[in-house]
């Protein structure tokens, strides 16, 4: 209250990073210790975390932040390390898939050793729950990365695990030599790799040869590849208890489309903790679209210029009318009255 | 208006494309920029905090801290405040200096001022009772308004509204919804209820009071009676001078005014237009600038408000430059000559009288 701040560190924020640079408050410090290519496209990153971070259940995720040229960038990652190696060593490591187009991901190969960054407490409700029981893990291409820490970090083997890991070839498969290092300790675990330049997407009905009832899934990849996995494992009699699916991160489109004007698109309202989903006009600004569904967005000048309508969006693309220019995928803020959609949208209000 | 439409959307094109090249570099120098005037003003507001109670060694040291205080208030307000609520730094997505997340050290809420200022003010600039700025309802700058008894001894008003400035600035939402006197207007839609803008009228200034004259003078002690004369003195400095710099904005003899009828439906350039003529500069050194929020170039302010101000006095160049292609008056010159013309204003008016907005600005 006295420093018309939230907090005090707010207000003192200038003075402690002064004094211990790379703070921020709510977030951990983190140092990056290495970077290494897996793949052509997914670079591993090994961070040495802060003392106070509280820990992570593998599977879960983190929000990395970075700042560039001034700026502080935040997108979420899954942890794709052991359990161990964070007891041991205060080390976590994060399988990145880098777009070269992309605003966020192609600075991280570029970020010298030791460079401080930030992360987040880890986040997320995808983790491997009943380990005694059988599993089949499906993984495609960077979804590997929470399933990979779920079965480097499992300790104790009770029921048989297989993992179907589909990617393009063997020289795409991130993380690979970590996994047949432990399919070749553990024989419990099996490992089935599938090229996906070859194999059809549903191959591995085959290799599961209809013996699905009894197991628990989990899967991660692209939202297309998800979505029709689902369906086949729902059609060939496993209930929706038995899935388990990671939404998060890997829902964005991964290729820059801008919508056709008058393709509906839709847009998810946060607003108060209540989500509303609505079709958006690609036509229109996100604030005239707002106020057509009823939500009550706060606006001013409905020209760009006095900043009342800023809010979080938490995914998805936006274009300025002004300018043209798109805007990124990931959280940032945004003036409601003088963008529109491109790409399906969350939005905080 | 003397120009012609392809002539406004040239005007148009050429600002926008001043406004872009300083985009495009924007980046870490600001950055770094803004957080280092965070920094003097965190410094220089607990030193003169902590200078203050060292007043009983010598009374000089709580004068440096009384200073040392005005200095980080008026940083905060101008520099600082201003700026960040205006938006100019939120692409940097810093915690500290988002325009959603600001709060300042003045009486104010940061919402209740985005609200007039950021919305009516910077649209309407100088429209006759569209911008309540022009004048704050309390006194009387050109002729479109009827002159009245109290306008005779408006110079008092000025001066009393200059000291007060922080609370005029605070109350301006409430009197313009008529929240505890007069008659409301239909015309008028707010979006937040009288007791929503109440709430953020008393719980701002009641903090204000309470951070500024009860808990810092109770934790110095004896010295109590020395803080609070102290940041009496640093906030009266700072309304003193923020009430300066906003009148040699758009007060000046030469500033134009509008009517309402003439701004309809205005094209982009016309609005570019309207901001140039509507506003004024003051040339001096850096340190001024910097003091005044960068508000000395308020003709670039009111182009491009969400520009980092930083980058005024360059771009005023380019401003100057294309002012003089199309032949529109661009109002500048020194501190000193552009406030006695602020002088000359509320005085003159002060008596019945003198020109309107359309002949002004025709």
């Amino acid at each position: 209250m006295l420093a018309n701040q939230p907090s005090l560190t707010l207000y003192l924020l200038p003075l402690i990073q002064r004094l211990w640079p790379g703070f921020l408050p709510g977030l951990y410090r983190a140092s990056l210790l290495s970077q290494q290519w897996q793949t052509p496209d997914m670079l591993l990153l090994t961070l040495k975390v802060s003392g106070r971070w509280p820990g992570f259940v593998p599977g879960q995720h983190i929000v990395l932040t970075l700042k560039h040229n001034g700026r502080y960038l935040s997108r979420p990652f899954s942890i794709c390390s052991s359990l161990k190696r964070w007891q041991s060593q205060r080390q976590i490591q994060l399988c990145c898939k880098i777009n070269s187009m992309g605003e966020f991901t192609p600075l991280l190969a570029q970020l010298p050793d030791n460079t401080l960054l930030n992360i987040s407490q880890a986040q997320g409700n995808f983790y491997w729950q009943q380990p005694a029981l059988p599993a089949v893990f499906i993984a495609a291409g960077s979804g590997i990365t929470p399933i990979a820490a779920m079965l480097l970090s499992q300790r104790h083997w009770l029921a048989p695990v297989i993992l179907y890991y589909r990617c393009r070839g063997p020289e795409n498969a991130a993380l690979l030599t970590e996994l047949n290092q432990l399919a070749a300790s553990q024989p419990m675990f099996t490992l089935y790799l599938s090229d996906s330049s070859t194999e059809p997407a549903g191959s591995w009905q085959q290799q599961l040869a209809g013996d699905v009832a009894s197991k628990q899934f989990y899967l991660c990849g692209p939202a297309g590849f998800m979505q029709q996995t689902r369906t086949a494992l729902l059609k060939s009699g496993v209930t929706a208890g038995h899935i388990q699916q990671e939404q998060f991160g890997l829902t964005m489109p991964a290729v820059v489309i801008a919508a056709p004007g008058n393709q509906p698109l839709s847009g998810h309202f946060i607003s108060a903790g209540i989500s509303k989903t609505v079709l958006l006009n690609a036509q229109q600004s996100l604030l005239q679209n707002a106020e057509e569904h009823g939500l009550n967005a706060r606006f001013g000048c409905r020209m760009g210029v006095c900043f009342q309508c800023v809010c979080d969006k938490v995914s998805g693309q936006v274009r300025d009318i002004r300018s043209g220019a798109l805007s990124g995928h990931g959280v940032e803020q945004i003036q409601l009255c003088v963008s529109q959609p491109v790409t399906e949208l969350v939005i905080k209000l | 208006m003397k120009l012609t439409t392809e002539q406004f959307n040239a005007l148009a094109h050429e600002l926008d494309s001043v406004k872009q090249q300083v985009q495009q570099q924007l980046g870490d120098a600001d950055a770094r920029y803004i957080r280092r005037v965070l920094l003097v003003q965190r410094l220089s507001a607990l030193s003169g905090r902590v200078l203050m109670v060292l007043g009983f060694i010598t009374p000089w040291l709580w004068l440096f801290g009384v200073l040392l205080l005005a200095l980080a208030k008026i940083l905060d307000n101008m520099e600082i405040g201003h700026n960040v609520l205006h938006g100019q730094y939120d692409w940097l997505n810093d915690p500290v200096l988002h325009s959603r997340r600001f709060e300042w050290d003045i009486a104010c809420d940061a919402g209740s001022w985005q609200r007039t200022h950021n919305f009516e003010h910077h649209t309407y600039t100088n429209i006759i009772g569209k911008d309540r700025d022009f004048g704050y309802g309390l006194l009387r700058l050109s002729n479109d308004f009827r002159w009245r008894l109290r306008n005779l001894w408006q110079g008092g008003t000025y001066l009393v509204l200059s000291m007060l400035f922080q609370w005029g600035v605070s109350y301006h939402e409430l009197a313009a919804q008529r929240v505890f006197a007069g008659k409301k207007k239909t015309d008028r839609h707010s979006q937040v209820t009288d007791r929503e803008l109440k709430q953020a009228f008393f719980g701002k200034g009641a903090r204000q009071l309470v951070k500024d004259y009860l808990f810092f003078p109770l934790i110095a002690g004896p010295m109590w009676l020395w803080v609070l004369t102290g940041n009496l003195l640093a906030n009266l400095i700072r309304n003193l001078w923020t009430s300066t710099v906003i009148f040699c904005g758009h007060f000046t003899k030469d500033v134009h005014v509008f009517t309402a009828a003439e701004c309809e439906g205005e094209s982009r350039g016309q609005w570019y237009y309207r901001q140039m003529l509507g506003s004024s500069n003051f040339t001096g050194p850096t340190w001024l600038h910097i003091l005044t929020g960068h508000l000395s170039c308020q003709i670039e302010h009111h182009l491009f408000p969400d520009i980092p101000a930083r980058h005024y006095p360059a771009m005023a160049q380019q401003v100057q430059a294309i002012a003089a292609k199309y032949g529109i008056s661009y109002n500048s010159g020194s501190f000193l000559r552009q406030y006695s013309t602020v002088f000359w204003r509320i005085m003159r008016y002060s008596l019945p009288g003198g020109d309107t907005a359309v002949k002004i600005s025709t």
